[in-house]
Order: C-alpha cells, then structure tokens, then sequence
C-alpha cells in the first residue's frame, strides 16, 4: 500500500477502467480507517460528475416475513434527516440541475446522484448526511409503502413479464434468499414494521458497508479531503455475520403454468447457472448470446425467422454473486404453443451440446461482447455502474476487466462443454403464462 | 447537387462510432388506411440488401460485433448504427446497401405482414404501451400524429410490396438525409463515410412531404374507457393538443413543464405521489416533434383511487392553466434546467442525436443545446402567459386502462368529460 495524496487515505488498488484521450483511465480504490470505501476514476469531457454509493445490501439480507425491506429503503432514503426537511434532498439536487435514483437488486443497493462538477461537494455532503442521520418516522413510512405497493401493482401485478420473472425465480431457488423478489411479496411490504425498518437502517449503512464511486470531472485529492471531512468521523457499525445458504442441486424439471389475460403463450426458463466470478460464467455469456442474442442467434432464427413460432426471443445471464440462472423468455406467436416452443429449445441445445459451434461462430459472440463492452463505458454514469457492481457483488472492481479477459478466452469447445453440464432440462424451471379462456379458474399448476 | 445534412461529433474515448441515418418523413406520411407502410418499407430494407439476403446481412454485421436497427418516429424513419471503428467501413458498407439497394424480398415481405400483428398483441399485453397507443390515435383526431407507426389489423392488409418500393425510391435521396456520425472518427473519414452513403442514391430533390394537421381541435373533456380484465391499476394518460417545438413559446413551455411534471419536486409528482402515494410516478411533457403535439399527462394509480386521481389532476391541470407557476417555481425550474443540460451533451453520441433530431424539425443548428440562454431571459409572467396560451385542460382526453366494471363508476364522476368504454383489443 502506498499513501494518498489525502493523508488519511490508503490507496489500495489501481487498475485500468476504459480508455481516455484526455485524462489516466485508472480507476483507483482508497479507504478511510472506518472502513469507507472510495473508487474514483476521472472523466473531464464534460463537467459533470457520477457520484454513487454502494452498499453491500440487498433482497438476500432480508428474512422470510420481511422481504422487500431493502427495496423500501431506495424510497426511503431520499426523506427527511436530521438536518433537512422532507423533500429538501431532491430540491437541492434539481436545483443545480443534477439527478438522483437509486437501485435495489439481491446482492447490493446503491444510491446515484448525477451532478455539474461545481456542485460535488453538495453531493458527498448530502449523502454523508442520510447515511448517518435519515430520519424514520410514522407518516413519511406509510406514504412510501403505499408508493412502493403502487410500483409493484405496476411492475408485477399488472405486467405478465414482471409476473413471470418473480414466479420463476420463487420455483428455481427452494432456500436462497435468491427466491424472493427485490420488491418484496405484497404481504411483506404491507406489514414490514417501523422498529424492523430502524433497525435495518441502523445495520447496514454504515461506512464500512458502503463505497462511494465517484466517475467525471473533479480534483482527486480535493475530493478525498472532502470525503474525509464529510465522513471520517462516522463509526464503523458492527456488520452481522450473513450465513450463506447454499441452494440444493436441482435435480428434476419445474413447471408453473397460470391463465392471464394476455394474447399469446409467454414462456419463461431458468436453467441453473454459475455466480458470475465462476469461470463458466464468461462461457455461458457467449452461450446467452448465440442463442438470442442477435439478429442471426440460433433460437432467434430457428423460432422467429424459420418456423414463425415465436414474436420475440431473449437470452440472459443474470450478473449474481451466487448460482443463479441462465433466463430463455420466448413470446409465442398466434397459433402456436409454449409446448412447440419448449420443443425448440430442447433440439437446439441438444445440437449445441453434441457439436460444437464453429469458431466463426464464437469469434461472433465476442466480438459482440466487445461492444457491449465499451458500450457500457461510454458516459460517466455506465463507468460508476460498471465500477460499482464488480466491486460490490464480486468484491473487486478490477474484475470488469478478468470478465473481458475470459470472455475473450472462450473456445468452441468451452461451449458445448457448458451446455452439456448446465443447460439440461433436469437443471431448469419452466413458467409459462397462457391466455386465460373466458371464465377459467386463475389457479396456478405447478408441477 | 443534392446533398444530405450531415452532423459530425468526434471521441477517441472508446473505440466505437454510432451512425444516426434520418429519412425525413415517417408515419405522419404514411397514407391514410394504410398505416404502417413506413414501418413496413424500412424493416423490410433491412432484411436484405446488394449482394446480402437477410440471414447474410445479419451474420455480416453479428461477425463484426455490429448492429443496425431501424426506428420509425412521426418525423421520420432512422438507421441507427454501432460499429468498432476497425470495422466501420464494412458496416457502412451493409448500410449503402440498404439504402441504395434494398431487395424488397417477396417472401420478407409476406413474413413481415404476418409478424406485425405480433407485436399489436404485445402491446395489448403491456398496459403502458396500450395507453400510449389509444391516446396517440385519440387525442386529437384527424391529426397525422394520430396515425400509428404500427399500423391496425386492417391497414397491415393494405401494405403492398409495391408501395414500399415507390416510397424508398421517392424518400431515400440524399438531399432528404440528416447523417450523424459520433465516437471514434474523424473528420475526413466521415467525409469518406457519408460519400459512401450516398454515392449511389437518386440526386432528384427531396420529396414534398406536406403533412395533415387536425382541422381544427376537438372541444370539450372526454374519457376514453380501455377495459382490460384483471387489472388492480388505470394506467393513465390526460392531455390535448399543444404546440409545436419550436415555435416561439418553446423555451417558456418548457419551464411550466418542468414546474408542473418534469421533475421530482413537481406539483404532479409531489400531489400525486408524495402527498397521496396514490401512483409510483406521474409527470408531463409536451411532445417534441416536427409539428404541434400533446402535452401529456401520465401516471398509474391504483383502480380503486384511479377516479380520485383523475379528479384531482384535471384541477390541478386547470389552476396551472388559469395561473401558471409562481416566480419561485420557475426560477427552480429554470436552474434545473439551464444546470441539466451538460448531461443532455456530455457524450459524443448525445451531441449528434440532439443535432439529428433539431435537423430533421427544421430548426436552426444547436437549437436544443442552446435552449438554456433563451430560458435565461424568460420572466414568469411570460411562462403564465406560455400557459395560458397553450394548456386547454377543458378539452382534455383522459384515457384509462384499467378493469371497466370496477373503475367506470368512478371516472364517470371524475369530471373528466363524456365516456366511452372500449375493449382493450379493439384498436
């Protein structure tokens, strides 16, 4: 370790971020002795700044009977503090013409504020104040959870899309808290408690379960000495230990169908897949992207192009911290089945286990992985995001670079080998929604 | 010599360069019954061109990690590009070819008519989608951007080959082409790249594309019903026909926009969501486009306050109309805006998109990015004026997606004006 130009500062990692005409395209990671974690990177094409905090919090910190807890604090947290009044956070904001949201998944939440350049230091001082002095009272609590009961009406309730996601991931995980949604079930929200609510506050923000990113046109040493004044007298909280819960080996296929009022068969599969630090993960991202990941994708063709079977087909490789899932999410066309769809999918996977894809094949999947690449670093808030994920979730942010390095590793016959051990129906679950006849019973079948 | 507008914005910041090709035009010109066919002519340009069928175009581009994507607006149709810059020239290669010589394959165009009403059925199934949808062809009938990109079930069955050729021939001409090039380019290479573009397009002038306006606007509020079973929530959509982007009010309108919906402190955000918690989101805008637009209005409350909802914003809506912001509020808003508008230019790529887009509205070179000095010297009497002058919340449209038997008694009592209930896949 060497000394920070801010002496109260240890510069811990350095690694290179994306590339810059004008400025070191190394991103750098600091700590503070209570444990706050600062990574900077500068970008002085414009002037402006992406400052995010991270926290290593997320759906999986909660418990059965509370789910959504997480979620409710990226509503929560832009509320009245000891110092402001409700509302005033995002009237300073919008007045210098910033930006902020916030972003809850499983493995982290992080809170962003895109800000002019003049007005960094309004921003650090404004997120060192929620941090430690967020005010949690009866009435702002309420208005919120009936916001947050809103959202989901909107995002789950009413979209069969958001439906089908929660219902899968709810049969593909028995007992990681992977099984639940960001969101939270509609029961947990309504009945999460104010005592809980402190209490999850008082856990888990604290310096040294957050990391601050800060992305754009700004003096590092000035920044670090303002963080240091802003921070550097919080204390440590005492983490809780979080136990792992391995999820069992699936071993035989899962099926949910339910009747929506919805056009056609929409399906939804969920093989089991690697965490995203596990070797076979860059594998299967170049699998996700031969199988629906372009115009000439294999199932693209086979189920929109050659058979008119489907309206759309997408492939995703969930970016987890733990085993997760490779997601096939086919729309069926008039006239045809989830059934013929699934069908479909079994011969090409089977095809794609048996012989290998041809090296032009695969040289095509990286070559769109290296635009995808680049394309997420383009502007400042891409870069914190990037910075932010890799380093919350997986630990490290210089890992956005190893997942390039692997990606372009990958060989034909990494591909069929991932197939053959992962993408197998006994691996997976199935959730298919099906236009609802008039008068059906809307029971779910599970099977 | 005919020649295209071209916008040119250069970054070395990542080795990638966008391309935004705009054919002006767009649905707004499609024939009336036969919506769609400027949909329907530009993707079906993409599917094979020159030497390139459809299946060989696509492995040509996904070989070099490339994507082109069409897109149809009310204004126009645009040829979205995305390239590393080592193999932009093979990219723009494939676009020439679309643009100069797009088969127009009978069998993608069968294909294509029977994929189109795929994606009416999942608009259907997308609640927000499907308000959008109904309020566009509602809001002001008779106005061309009443007319859907995508086209009904009945006016796919007008697209003919034939006029989707006719329509390229006549559209795709240099001097009717705003070019964007951004990123990892320079100068004399996007010379090079738009010679290549054009090189081989007709030279005749740019077509006359005169474009149908309402005759005269609809008078009086009106609901518009869309019944959609299951649903816990309205989606909803209230507003009317507005100005143009452009036009003198612009700047000030965009000041009562941010005061009214365009930010987290609004009054719609802060009435609806903060005080009530009674939607997730609600805001406002008044359409950027070529010619006058909505001001629209959009939330999704819950069904059983969705009645409620629609009450309270229609007299918000009016005591904005009648009195506009106060001098506080709109010198926040004015700070919001004038502060937010380096994050609207910050990368090449939002430079050139910004510039493309004020080309093909006709409006004077960095007319959007200078908008900040024109909200400088606005006072907020001429932002209440701004409001008087253009916000008509007595002939608002309200449309609502939600479940009618549970949600009719209540907008019929929400003072938002005639009903009329709908099946939610009737249009």
């Amino acid at each position: 370790m060497t000394s920070s130009p801010a002496a109260r500062w240890q510069l811990e990692a350095e690694a290179p971020a994306g590339r810059s005409a004008t400025d070191s395209a190394n991103a750098r990671r600091y700590r503070l002795a209570n444990g706050l974690a600062v990574i900077t990177l500068l970008d002085k094409r414009a002037p402006i700044v992406a400052l995010q905090t991270w926290f290593r919090v997320g759906s999986r910190h909660e418990r059965p009977g509370a789910t959504g807890m997480a979620h409710l604090f990226e509503h929560l947290m832009f509320g009245q503090t000891e110092k402001m009044p409700p509302g005033e956070f995002d009237r300073l904001v919008e007045r210098t013409g910033g930006e902020s949201n916030a972003a809850t998944w499983v493995d982290w939440t992080y809170y962003r504020l895109s800000l002019p350049a003049r007005d960094l230091a309004l921003g650090i001082q404004l997120e060192a104040e929620r941090m430690q002095h967020l005010v949690l009272e009866t009435g702002p609590v309420e208005s919120e959870r009936d916001v947050v009961t809103n959202e989901r009406r909107e995002r789950v309730e009413d979209d069969v899309d958001g439906w089908l996601d929660e219902q899968l991931m709810a049969h593909a995980f028995t007992l990681h808290p992977y099984r639940w949604p960001t969101i939270g079930w509609m029961e947990d929200i309504r009945a999460l408690s104010l005592p809980d609510i402190r209490a999850f506050y008082r856990t888990w923000y604290a310096p040294n379960n957050a990391t601050i990113i800060c992305v754009g046109d700004f003096d590092e040493p000035a920044l670090l000495d303002l963080i240091a004044h802003h921070y550097g007298a919080i204390p440590p909280a005492q983490l809780p230990e979080v136990a792992e819960v391995p999820e069992p080996e699936q071993t035989r296929e899962r099926v949910v169908r339910a009747p929506k009022p919805i056009a056609t068969d929409r399906l939804l599969v969920g093989y089991k897949a690697p965490g995203q630090d596990d070797p076979d993960w860059a594998v299967l991202e170049i699998v996700s992207t031969l199988l629906a990941g372009c115009p000439s994708a294999r199932l693209y063709r086979r189920l929109v192009i050659e058979r008119e079977a489907a309206s759309s087909v997408d492939a995703q490789l969930t970016p987890f911290r733990d085993p997760s899932l490779l997601r096939l999410a086919v729309t069926a066309a008039r006239g045809h089945s989830a059934d013929e769809i699934l069908a479909v999918i079994d011969a090409e996977l089977a095809a794609m286990a048996t012989t290998p894809p041809s090296p032009a094949e695969v040289e095509k999947a990286k070559a769109i992985a290296e635009t995808d690449f680049w394309t997420s670093l383009v502007d400042v808030d891409g870069k914190a995001e990037a910075l932010g994920h890799y380093e919350i979730a997986l630990g490290d942010f210089r890992k956005v670079n190893t997942l390039a390095e692997r990606l372009a590793q990958v060989t034909a016959e990494d591909v069929a080998r991932v197939v053959r051990t992962y993408l197998i129906p006994d691996r997976r679950t199935i959730v298919i929604a099906e236009p609802e006849d008039e008068g059906a019973e809307e029971d779910e079948d599970v099977a | 010599m005919s020649k295209p507008t071209v916008i040119v914005e250069t970054s070395s910041d990542t080795p990638l360069v966008w391309f935004d090709i705009a054919i002006r035009g767009g649905a707004s010109a499609d024939p009336r019954g036969v919506e769609g066919l400027h949909r329907h002519a530009s993707l079906l340009a993409r599917r094979g061109a020159g030497r390139r069928d459809r299946a060989e175009l696509d492995d040509t581009l996904d070989g070099l990690g490339a994507a082109i994507e069409i897109g149809v607006s009310r204004d126009s149709v645009s040829i979205s590009g995305l390239a590393l810059a080592r193999h932009l020239d093979a990219v723009i290669d494939v676009t020439a070819d679309i643009l100069a010589e797009p088969r127009f394959a009978e069998d993608e165009h069968a294909r294509l008519l029977r994929e189109t009403p795929q994606v009416l059925d999942e608009i259907r199934d997308d609640d927000n989608a499907l308000a959008t949808r109904w309020f566009d062809w509602l809001c002001s009938p008779g106005h061309a951007y009443g007319r859907t990109s995508l086209g009904t079930e009945a006016s796919l069955t007008r697209i003919e080959r034939a006029a989707s050729i006719e329509l390229w021939k006549r559209e795709v001409v240099a001097d009717n082409l705003v070019i964007g090039l951004a990123g990892d380019i320079d100068e004399q290479a996007a010379a090079r790249v738009v010679t290549r573009l054009t090189e081989r397009l007709p030279t005749t002038p740019r077509p006359n594309q005169a474009i149908e306006v309402a005759p005269a606007p609809v008078r009086g509020r009106r609901v518009i019903l869309v019944d959609k079973p299951d649903r816990t929530q309205a989606q909803l959509r209230i507003g009317h026909l507005c100005a143009r982007y452009g036009e003198t009010d612009t700047a000030a309108l965009a000041l009562a926009e941010a005061v009214f919906g365009g930010m987290f402190s609004s009054r719609l955000m802060q009435e609806i969501r903060v005080k009530r918690g009674w939607s997730y989101g609600a805001g406002c805008a008044l359409r950027r486009s070529r010619l006058p637009h909505w001001f629209e209005i959009w939330m999704a409350a819950g069904i059983d306050v969705a009645g409620q909802a629609v009450a309270l914003t229609l007299d918000l809506f009016a005591d904005y109309a009648a009195n506009g912001p106060t001098d506080d509020e709109v010198d926040f808003a004015r700070s919001y805006l004038i502060g937010a508008m380096p994050f609207h230019v910050a990368t090449a790529r939002q430079r050139m998109q910004l510039a493309v887009r004020d080309a093909v509205f006709e409006l004077p070179p960095g007319y959007t990015a200078n908008l900040p000095e024109a909200l400088a010297t606005l006072t907020a009497e001429d932002v209440r004026a701004a409001c008087r002058r253009n916000l008509r919340p007595d002939d608002a449209v309200t449309v609502a997606v939600t479940t009618a038997d549970e949600a009719q008694q209540a907008l019929g009592q929400a003072n938002a004006g005639t009903l009329t209930r709908v099946d939610h896949d009737e249009y």
